[in-house]
């Protein structure tokens, strides 16, 4: 599909379902192939489909060539092969028509020939299109299998190396010859494998390929890959396998690594193709997906002489920080292959082979699940899920997962599986990587070593402050508060500046950059919690050939982190050794010569970078030091970029580093976007002095020296980068580096190719000029004639309001007149207020200010739809109670209730007590209930009580993030609601632990859907480049309305760049995300909500006509009720009482609802009349009609008016019968479900209590089980539910995904059998138990019975497990009670309360972020402690006798409620084994319960005291 | 910021006053700041709002209020001066006599006793002084270009601090005897002695500034020679014309304009000659016609001549009495009844009273009529009625009659005749945004321009308009 306004390919996202099927000993069969189809099949509903609801996103299978079958096949044809081995045969999708078909044909002969090859023949692969959805049919090629041979007779992996070099010139010829990939595509050519693949769902598969059902059709394995992607339009050749490999995930750093590789293929070289490596460029095929791109990596390393398990440890390391217990030589594996390539990263479980060898490996954070099974029959089966295929459990010889960053291979020529210790020890031993390593690898003495005295003089300081454009917030707000704290800043409330493109004050380049981020598709990384699998290490210097191992590969200069000191600085000047040089380039030119002058420094600047890297210098120190009256310098981040893609045009950016002097960089942003684009490392020598100079003039307090000061903004810098790595679950700097992921707002075209090349800019806005025009403001500025106090900086003004800065839509004047027109219902005062808001000519600050509307023929305004239905649409965005306070919160909820709009609880649960209507007819009950990260207070009683249930992916104060709440703030309310403990901090982890990928998400939104069927279920999303497709993707998951925020949106507490300089106006996302839903033809089906500083009928009416039926306002609401923009929420000091939790304060809060009723209904009449002037009669008339917008054409503002908004003013493809807005329904699939079945059975148990026993087979594909029947338990008895075990299911087999979700109290599931991901997911109280199937031999314990992130979220209830689950368990417990025998990484993770009992082995990071709850954990080897993460909790003996008989009663629970074997050896040796017991306690939580236990016996004495006076 | 809880956890301490005994027996200030401990802590109840209406609504000359509390509450006294020095040429004038908008505009005072701010403001210019930290900025470079600024009050005092340190050489045209305008003659000592005005003018010489006094332009110097021999005349005159009463014996001997009896006492305080008749409230009943801050400052003048009652009568009606410390029209200047120090120091107010006529013996004045009058409700875009009500017609026994009732616009002198300067419909001197009068190369500024108001914001407009004259000079 191509590029239409905003909707742009490069933003399309698959995720997936994965696996594979092989015969250990290499014996092929058809078996295997029919195996192939069964795990595609069951696996469908990790798929989707588009919007005609039958054209699948693609499905795919990866075989060994099936010689019987073709040598069958083509003698049928007329032509013969030779043995195996010794062709190979092409796989290669053709155009349709049959003239273009010809010449492609003849394209591929005439290249095949003149590369030494014979074609044997062509075979047109028969296929039936009948079963295909039309959209898939309308697009199918031609498949057509091709069979050659070398002419020199080369067999094996020769003609193996052969084809590929055939196969890259047919596709550059290809390309070349204007053959999109549409028309000519190979999607394998080997004398190995050949895949079959296509726009399928999985059922449609072998009815499609009719070869795949010939009994001849051997294969000792099949790869198979069942597509969810986030667009619909077909496009055959993005079906997944690929050559050598299916990834279920998603490749976060690609266009740094696309960068890389295209510099690098200068320098590659292999003695296997001589000359002919030339023929492999591109060696990245440009229009390929992550996957395919990382393919076509994958397989050129693999072919260029590395082992296939080789290969995959250097694009996918696994973490290997200190953290790790990890061998030597393993580790220097790694870090030799640091300074080779970096990783691509991001979450990925990838299956690959190479005909003879199959494997899986996960990435470092295994955030996607991978189970395997091996039978005694010597097969092995491997799947994003288990229960694929059905395997009798007395078969079962092995059953278990890959850990994150895990491998596992089976070589069918050894005929063994390999385990991960295995491969990596073998492969990291092959060469002698530690030797190398120690004799080369550069690690300069002293470089960051505690940093030495700055040296500072005041007046030339003052003047480099105002030439790098310090304002006094950068120094008071950001620079002393990182050396304070070590870290970032914290603010509150959103970001209601003007944006950089609309400001009239010179703006530093970084703002016009926005961090892009993971939501939805890929999951943000946790850089708090799980920052063991992060790294800031780098190496940097000139890199070998990437073909080829030699110990110079690692003469590279290794730095721990990119933050360089000015001692390193001096250090890294005078480096020479070995050859290893570094080399200064000036970045000052003349101010004099205006814009041209620094066009010219560019130019000289790349020249002279490139002429030193001819020169043989390895690492280039680009400087801005020496700033002058005659000398101004250019733009930091400028510089590096235009270096850094100089060189890679040049193909020369592998042979050097790049480190940046500069006294630009002082705030996080700053150092996140010149790594981004480039840099290997950055000096910020200016805010080291400022430093200096506060510890002088003492504004630094006393305890602090100014080395520490120094070493914590070094430390708050690295915080900070990893925070904006893991926003795009990005692990390591190496890949971070010159990964772009950031998105331009306000840059022109010109200027991004140029500098920039591969941003997305999608509004236009300025260039060179310009840039240089602010840089020069700055610059003379600092010399402008004036005898005011040099040392006085400017306010700034970006953060808190000053006069004469920055603008703010929320000027003191607005919000006077706001509180004054709600206060008094008085709409003459909210038209003034809206005036003042509208007013662009004083008040600039948004996109849409720019835009006017159309003149069209009016309607009287009485023929409007009526406020009272407009209201209808509007909500109160989220705020949760805690980061407002409890009467905000009922005060916003009474409001919209009374209007029947709807407010939104946000993330912190919801007192019951809301539920039940006051006697006047009012209610506090939020209608929109909230899911978010943490799942706070997310009970099947609250999933009950809704009308809608919001998922929150991500928020626009701070995307990709988590956020905490102190414990002083958490008191006994807000711990009620929230099910934890008062005084204990309450953290809300960055991603939603079971949303690692699209699938992940649609399976959510079905056990919400489950949990309350009549509730409609909400996607929160972020604007960013990219969104459009991502909403694609989520209502193909079933959302009912998505949501699109501005960047700029509220919170409660969030650091200040994420404020910022994260997401995008909505008026960008909301455009792009309505015109690929209709033209992708799922419009219909969803409604579009978006928000994001909304403050008047105007902004209501522009986010109409872009697209969305309903309208959030959340900073609006709360200044009616009071709000005066304190910024001072999270501190929670708010002085009006509105966003405190503070007692004192709260008696301040001002609010009525009245004044956000009346709020409310000023907006929806002024909404009416400008749709009067509009001619709509009502909101379903406007919405879309985006023809109706214009841009003001009288834009003198000298920024302003290079902005080009043709993109997002671009009418939206329509398609055949396609909508604008939502007109239908999304159809939800029960159809697998087996709650309804499970209800009707206890009919008379919901009734009359009366005990009932269900007996249920289940698979895979029945998911959620639980959910729905627990829903009409809530529904009837709320959160109490009914005794226990009034309701006993049995399940028998392996039960689908969300196990037990949400089971309430009374509920008892047991299952004979395996369970997938998410078993337990928001347990509300009732039981599950889960064991092996009887006939099992494997012995449990050791074996993986449950998938991962267990017992998510849950606020009570017990689960009882025989065997072993996966990473996560138990993650934000807040309630339950567990009994497990052995869990992977990261359990008890974020825990707030619950027990947990691990009867065997945990992984690493165990108890991360816990603040509650309490752990008891088996610790058999006494290295328990150095797999736990310390952090929070400390680890206790269990000797008090409270726990000891806390402990042995849950075990002989265990063992009767399970069976279990193993337990019951630990009761018989009860004596011996409860001393290796350790508890688990953290630390503020044990505090607290002291803290509790003191009160109640205080209250006890008291008690027994007044007993005795009144004796 | 300065304390994130300081706000709660501090009480307001504001500055206190010389007892009414003592200090009725001289002129000299009345306000005691206290220690600086105490203001420092005080700096400490700021909330670094997120808006500070106290900056940006409150202050017209936009102070960088929290700016300098917060370093204040850290005891950073001299950085705290140079971001008070921003905005403001006169803080030690607006500290003492400014009614502190800035202060009902303060966020605190929407539920609680605003933070001190100008007592802040006040104590950090006289530590400033008291340090030897206010010092002369004199330009660097001189562009050459002349500027004539007619009037040395507040206005033009920051006019022409502002234009000389842009390099160009100013000359100051005061009609009186000595720098300073309103300040100089128009406010009491009590309130604001005149070493203080003394002290900033020092400032200016050193920088620079020329001062012409005694010079009458258009009776002195000629509009025609200003303009031939400056590249830009900035007219910062005041509003000086008083607003009279037109009742029958207006005419009567000991009915004077309260600047005139201002201007007198402020002279013979000062030690200089005075003009013309004496001007005294000694052993008298005086009235006062006009509520507000000049009619306080002669009940406060009166008492200290030894006055033997002082009255004060205001036409509009009691506004609301308002006993809590907060600001009951947040963030905007609440119409509550204030007491002035001159108040307390022995007066007798009454509002809604009407002015019918004087009667006297032997062209001296010797009662005044008056009757109370009623105000209808208020009608959007109209002043509101007046009615007299008939039955409480009375007559007082009076010696002196000080005429309090504001100033209409800037005097329509011969000066400005010359200049032919336009006027806009209130009388005021016709501005632009850019504060250019209708005359090219004249500007005007204060209240000659906008009509009587703050000195603060006369101090802003001085400043801006020095903004737009050198703007003007630099093309």
């Amino acid at each position: 599909m191509k590029e239409h306004g905003l909707y742009d390919p490069i933003f399309e996202h698959d995720s997936c379902g994965v696996g594979f099927v092989a015969t250990i000993n290499g014996q092929a069969s058809h078996e295997i192939v029919d195996d192939g189809m069964t795990i595609l099949k069951n696996l469908e509903h990790r798929g989707a489909i588009g919007g005609d609801l039958k054209t699948g996103d693609g499905a795919g299978m990866l075989t060994q060539i099936p010689h019987l079958f073709f040598n069958k096949a083509c003698k049928k044809l007329g032509f013969a092969l030779p043995a195996f081995g010794a062709y190979g045969v092409g796989m290669v999708f053709l155009p349709i028509e049959e003239a273009s078909r010809k010449t492609a044909k003849k394209l591929i002969e005439s290249v095949a020939v003149s590369k030494g090859c014979t074609v044997l023949g062509w075979r047109e692969t028969p296929v039936h299109p009948d079963c295909l959805g039309e959209l898939a049919r309308d697009c199918m090629p031609s498949i057509n299998q091709v069979f050659l041979t070398s002419s020199a007779g080369l067999i094996a992996d020769a003609l193996e190396r052969k084809l590929y070099i055939v196969r890259k010139c047919i596709e550059r010829l290809a390309a070349a010859e204007a053959f999109s990939l549409e028309d000519l595509y190979c999607a394998s050519f080997s004398s190995r494998t050949i895949v079959y693949k296509g726009m399928f769902v999985a059922p449609q598969f072998a009815a499609f390929y009719p070869d795949l059902a010939d009994d001849d059709f051997q294969s000792a394995l099949a790869l198979v890959h069942q597509r969810y992607s986030t667009n619909t339009m077909p496009s055959w050749y993005l079906a997944q396998p690929f050559r050598c490999m299916a990834h279920n995930g998603e490749i976060n750093t690609l266009r740094g690594n696309i960068n890389k590789m295209h510099a690098r293929e200068s320098t590659l070289s292999s003695e296997l193709f001589g000359d002919e490596i030339k023929d492999l460029f591109p060696i990245i095929l440009q229009g390929g997906s992550d996957s395919a791109m990382f393919d076509n990596v994958f397989e050129l390393l693999e072919l260029g002489g590395r082992a296939l398990e080789h290969s995959m440890m250097m694009m996918i390391p696994e973490a290997f920080g200190p953290k790790y217990h990890i061998s030597e030589d393993k580790r220097s594996f790694y870090e030799y292959h640091a300074a080779v390539l970096e990783p691509w990263d991001g979450p990925a479980a990838i299956a690959f082979t190479n005909g003879s060898k199959v494997g899986a490996a996960l990435d470092r954070n295994g955030l996607r699940p991978a189970r395997y099974v091996i039978t005694k029959s010597g097969k092995i089966v491997l799947a994003s899920e288990i229960g694929v295929l059905d395997i009798p459990a007395g078969d079962v010889v092995e059953k278990g997962r890959l850990a994150p960053g895990k491998m596992l291979l089976v070589d069918m020529q050894q005929g063994r599986v390999l385990s991960d210790n295995e491969i990596k020890a073998t492969i990291s031993r092959h060469k002698p990587y530690r030797r190398w390593l120690e004799k080369n690898k550069i690690e300069l003495k002293g470089l960051f070593g505690l940093p030495g005295p700055v040296k500072v003089d005041a007046e030339s300081l003052a003047i480099d402050q105002k030439i790098f454009g310090y304002t006094l917030e950068d120094v008071d707000m950001i620079i002393t508060e990182m050396a304070e704290n070590s870290q970032e800043p914290v603010g509150s409330m959103g970001n209601d500046a003007a944006l950089a493109v609309l400001s009239e004050k010179p703006q530093m380049l970084y703002n016009y950059f926005k961090q892009m981020f993971a939501q939805v598709t890929n999951p943000p990384i946790d850089p708090y919690r799980e920052n063991l699998v992060m790294s800031l290490m780098s190496f940097v210097g000139r890199e070998g050939n990437l073909l080829d191992e030699t110990p110079q590969h690692c003469l590279q200069l290794k730095l721990s982190h990119p933050v360089l000191s000015n001692d390193d600085m001096d250090k890294l000047r005078a480096i020479n050794t070995r050859g290893f040089r570094a080399c200064v380039v000036s970045l000052l030119f003349d101010p004099t010569k205006g814009p041209q002058g620094l066009v010219a420094a560019i130019d000289s600047v790349r020249a002279e970078a490139e002429s030193k890297v001819d020169a043989g210098c390895s690492l280039i120190i680009l400087s801005d030091r020496g700033v002058d009256r005659e000398n101004a310098a250019v733009p930091a981040l400028l510089a590096v970029s235009a270096v850094h893609h100089h060189l890679v045009r040049k193909g020369k950016r592998q042979l050097t580093g790049l480190v940046i002097e500069t006294g630009e960089a002082r705030e996080v942003m700053h150092f996140a976007t010149l790594m981004g684009f480039g840099a290997s490392a950055v000096n910020p020598y200016l805010a080291f002095e400022i430093l200096a100079r506060l510890k002088e003039t003492g504004r630094l307090s006393s305890m602090l020296t100014l080395e520490t000061a120094i070493e914590n903004y070094i430390t708050a810098v690295k915080k900070g980068l990893l925070k904006v790595m893991s926003k795009m679950g990005i692990s390591t700097i190496r890949s971070y580096k010159g990964a772009q992921v950031f998105e331009a707002v306000g840059l022109n075209e010109d200027f991004i190719h140029e500098y920039f090349a591969g941003t997305p800019s999608r509004i236009g806005g300025i260039g060179i000029e310009e840039i240089a025009r602010e840089t020069l403001m700055r610059h003379c500025g600092a010399f402008k004639l004036s005898t005011a106090e040099p040392a006085n900086l400017d306010s700034g003004g970006s953060y808190n309001y000053r006069k004469f800065s920055e603008n703010h839509l929320f000027s003191p004047e607005a919000i006077t007149l706001l509180q004054k027109a709600v206060r008094e219902n008085d709409a003459s005062v909210y038209k003034s207020y809206a005036g003042l808001v509208n007013d662009i000519g004083e008040n600039l600050c948004t996109l849409r200010g720019l835009f006017k509307f159309k003149q069209a023929a009016p309607v009287s305004i009485d023929e409007v739809e009526p406020v009272g239905s407009i209201v209808k649409r509007f909500v109160t965005s989220a705020m949760s109670f805690g980061s407002i306070g409890k009467e905000t919160h009922e005060t916003l909820a009474i409001a919209m209730n009374r209007l029947g709009a709807a407010s939104n609880s946000g993330e912190g649960g919801e007192d019951e007590a809301r539920y039940i209507p006051l006697p006047n007819g009012d209610s506090l009950k939020s209608a929109v209930k909230q899911v978010a990260s943490a799942r706070f207070g997310v009970n099947s009683n609250y999933l009950v009580n809704s009308r809608e249930l919001q998922i929150k992916i991500a928020q626009g104060a701070k995307p990709g993030e988590g956020g905490q709440l102190p414990g002083p703030k958490v008191d006994d309310t807000i711990a009620k609601v929230r099910f934890a403990t008062p005084g204990v901090m309450l953290i809300s982890p960055p991603p939603h632990h079971d949303i690692y990928s699209i699938e992940d998400l649609a399976q959510l939104i079905f056990d919400l859907k489950n949990a309350n069927t009549d509730a409609r279920i909400s996607v929160k999303l972020v604007a960013e480049a990219g969104v459009g497709t991502v909403a694609a993707g989520v209502v193909k998951g079933k959302a009912d309305m998505v949501l699109i925020s501005g960047h700029d949106g509220g919170t409660g507490a969030s650091p200040l760049s994420s404020i910022k300089y994260a997401g995008i106006p909505w008026e960008i996302g909301l455009a792009e995300a309505q015109q690929v839903l209709v033209m992708n033809s799922l419009r219909d089906k969803v409604r579009l909500q978006a928000d994001g500083q909304m403050k008047t009928g105007r902004d209501v009416v522009v986010a109409a006509l872009l697209g969305a039926e309903e309208y959030g306002f959340g900073t609006a609401s709360v200044v009616t009720l009071g709000c005066i923009m304190m910024r001072k929420c999270h501190l929670n000091t708010c002085p009006v009482g509105v966003a405190t939790q503070d007692p004192r304060l709260r008696k301040k809060f001002p609010g009525k609802p009245e004044h956000v009723v009346n709020f409310m209904k000023f907006i929806a009449q002024d909404v009416r009349e400008i749709m009067a002037g509009l001619g709509f009669r009502t909101i379903d008339e406007m919405v879309g009609r985006v023809d109706m917008l214009d841009v003001k054409d009288a834009i003198d503002h000298w920024k302003a008016k290079g902005l080009d908004f043709s993109k997002i003013l671009a009418a939206p493809i329509m398609p055949k019968g396609g909508s604008l807005r939502c007109t239908s329904k999304q159809t939800h699939d029960f159809s697998k479900s087996i709650d309804p079945m499970l209800i009707e059975k206890s009919k008379k148990t919901l009734e009359e209590k009366t005990p009932v026993t269900i007996s249920v087979a289940v698979r895979n594909c029945n998911r959620t089980i639980g959910a729905m029947l627990s829903a009409e338990v809530s529904k009837k008895y709320g959160s109490k539910g009914l005794p226990a075990d009034s309701i006993k299911i049995k399940c028998t087999g392996v039960a689908g995904q969300s196990f037990g979700a949400f089971l309430a109290p009374g509920i008892t599931l047991e299952l004979e059998g395996d369970a997938n991901d998410y078993v337990g997911k928001g347990l509300s109280g009732g039981r599950i138990v889960i064991y092996p199937a009887k006939e099992a031999t494997f012995r449990a314990h050791t074996n993986i019975i449950t998938g991962n992130v267990n017992l998510f979220g849950a606020t009570g209830g017990e689960i009882y497990i025989h065997g072993m689950a996966g990473e996560r368990f138990a993650v934000r417990n807040s309630g339950a009670l567990a009994v497990v025998e052995g869990v992977g990484d990261h359990g008890c993770e974020y825990m707030t309360g619950g027990r947990v009992v691990v009867l065997g082995r945990t992984g690493i990071n165990f108890a991360a972020g816990m603040s509650g709850g309490i752990a008891y954990v088996l610790d058999e080897n006494q290295l328990f402690d150095t797999r736990c993460n310390l952090e929070m909790v400390d680890l206790e003996p269990v000797i008090d006798e409270d726990d000891k008989k806390f402990l042995l009663g849950v075990i002989e629970k265990h063992v009767a409620y399970t069976g279990s074997e193993y337990a019951k050896q630990l009761l018989k040796d009860w004596m011996e084994m409860y001393p290796r017991f350790v508890k688990v306690m953290p630390i503020d939580y044990k505090q607290a319960l002291e803290r509790i236990k003191k009160e109640e016996s205080r209250e006890a004495e008291v008690l027994t005291m007044t007993e005795e006076v009144f004796k | 910021m300065g304390k994130i809880t300081g706000f709660m956890e501090y009480k307001r301490v504001n500055y206190g006053m010389r007892p009414i005994a003592e200090r009725l027996n001289d002129y000299r200030e009345i306000i005691v700041l206290p220690a600086q401990e105490e203001i420092a802590r005080q700096g400490g109840r700021c909330m670094d709002c997120g808006i500070p209406f106290c900056h940006a609504m409150g202050c017209p000359v936009y102070n960088l209020i929290p700016e300098w509390n917060d370093l204040v509450y850290n005891g950073k006294w001299q950085e705290a001066y140079w971001r008070l020095e921003m905005t403001n040429n006169l803080p030690e004038i607006t500290g003492r006599i400014c009614p502190a908008p800035c202060e009902t505009g303060c966020t605190l005072s929407i539920n609680d006793s605003s933070v001190t701010i100008k007592q802040i403001e006040l104590a950090i210019i006289e530590n400033a002084f008291k340090q030897g930290w206010v010092v002369p900025r004199p330009p660097s470079v001189e562009t050459g270009k002349k500027i004539a600024i007619i009037g040395s009050g507040p206005a033009g005092m920051a006019a022409a601090q502002e234009l000389r340190r842009l390099g160009h050489a100013v000359t100051v045209f005061e009609k009186a005897d000595r720098i300073g305008g309103i300040l100089r003659y128009g406010i009491p000592d009590f309130k604001l002695e005149k070493w203080v005005i003394d002290r900033r003018i020092e400032q200016l010489l050193s920088e620079g500034v020329e001062f012409e006094t005694g010079v009458h332009i258009g009776d002195d110097l000629s509009a025609k020679y200003l303009k031939r021999t400056f590249d830009v005349v900035l007219l910062t005159m005041g509003a000086g014309a008083p607003r009279d009463i037109n009742v029958p014996g207006r005419d009567l001997r000991g009915i004077h304009y309260a600047m005139d009896y201002l201007i007198q006492s402020n002279r013979s305080v000062a030690g200089l000659p005075v003009d013309g008749e004496i001007i005294s409230a000694k052993g008298k009943n005086v009235v006062v016609i006009g509520g507000g801050d000049t009619g306080s400052d002669c009940v406060g003048t009166a008492n200290r001549q030894g006055a033997k009652k002082v009255y004060q009568f205001e036409i509009l009606p009691k506004p609301m009495e308002w006993g809590e410390s907060f600001n009951p029209s947040w963030p905007n200047w609440p119409q509550i009844l204030r007491t002035s120090s001159s108040h307390e120091e022995g007066c007798a107010r009454d509002w809604n009273v009407l002015t019918q006529k004087f009667t006297g013996k032997a062209g001296n004045v010797e009662s005044m009529h008056f009757a109370k009058v009623k105000w209808g409700a208020p009608v959007a875009g109209k002043p509101p009625a007046m009615s007299v009500d008939p039955n409480t017609e009375t007559a007082l026994q009076v010696d002196l009659v000080l005429l309090a009732m504001g100033f209409l616009h800037v005097e329509h002198n011969k000066l400005l005749d010359e200049l032919q300067v336009a006027f806009d419909t209130r009388g005021n001197i016709q501005t632009n945004k850019r504060y250019e009068t209708s005359v090219p190369g004249v500007y005007a500024a204060g209240d000659a321009g906008i009509g009587a108001s703050l000195v603060v914001r006369a101090i802003f407009h001085g400043r801006e308009a020095a903004k737009s004259v050198s703007e003007y000079l630099g093309k």
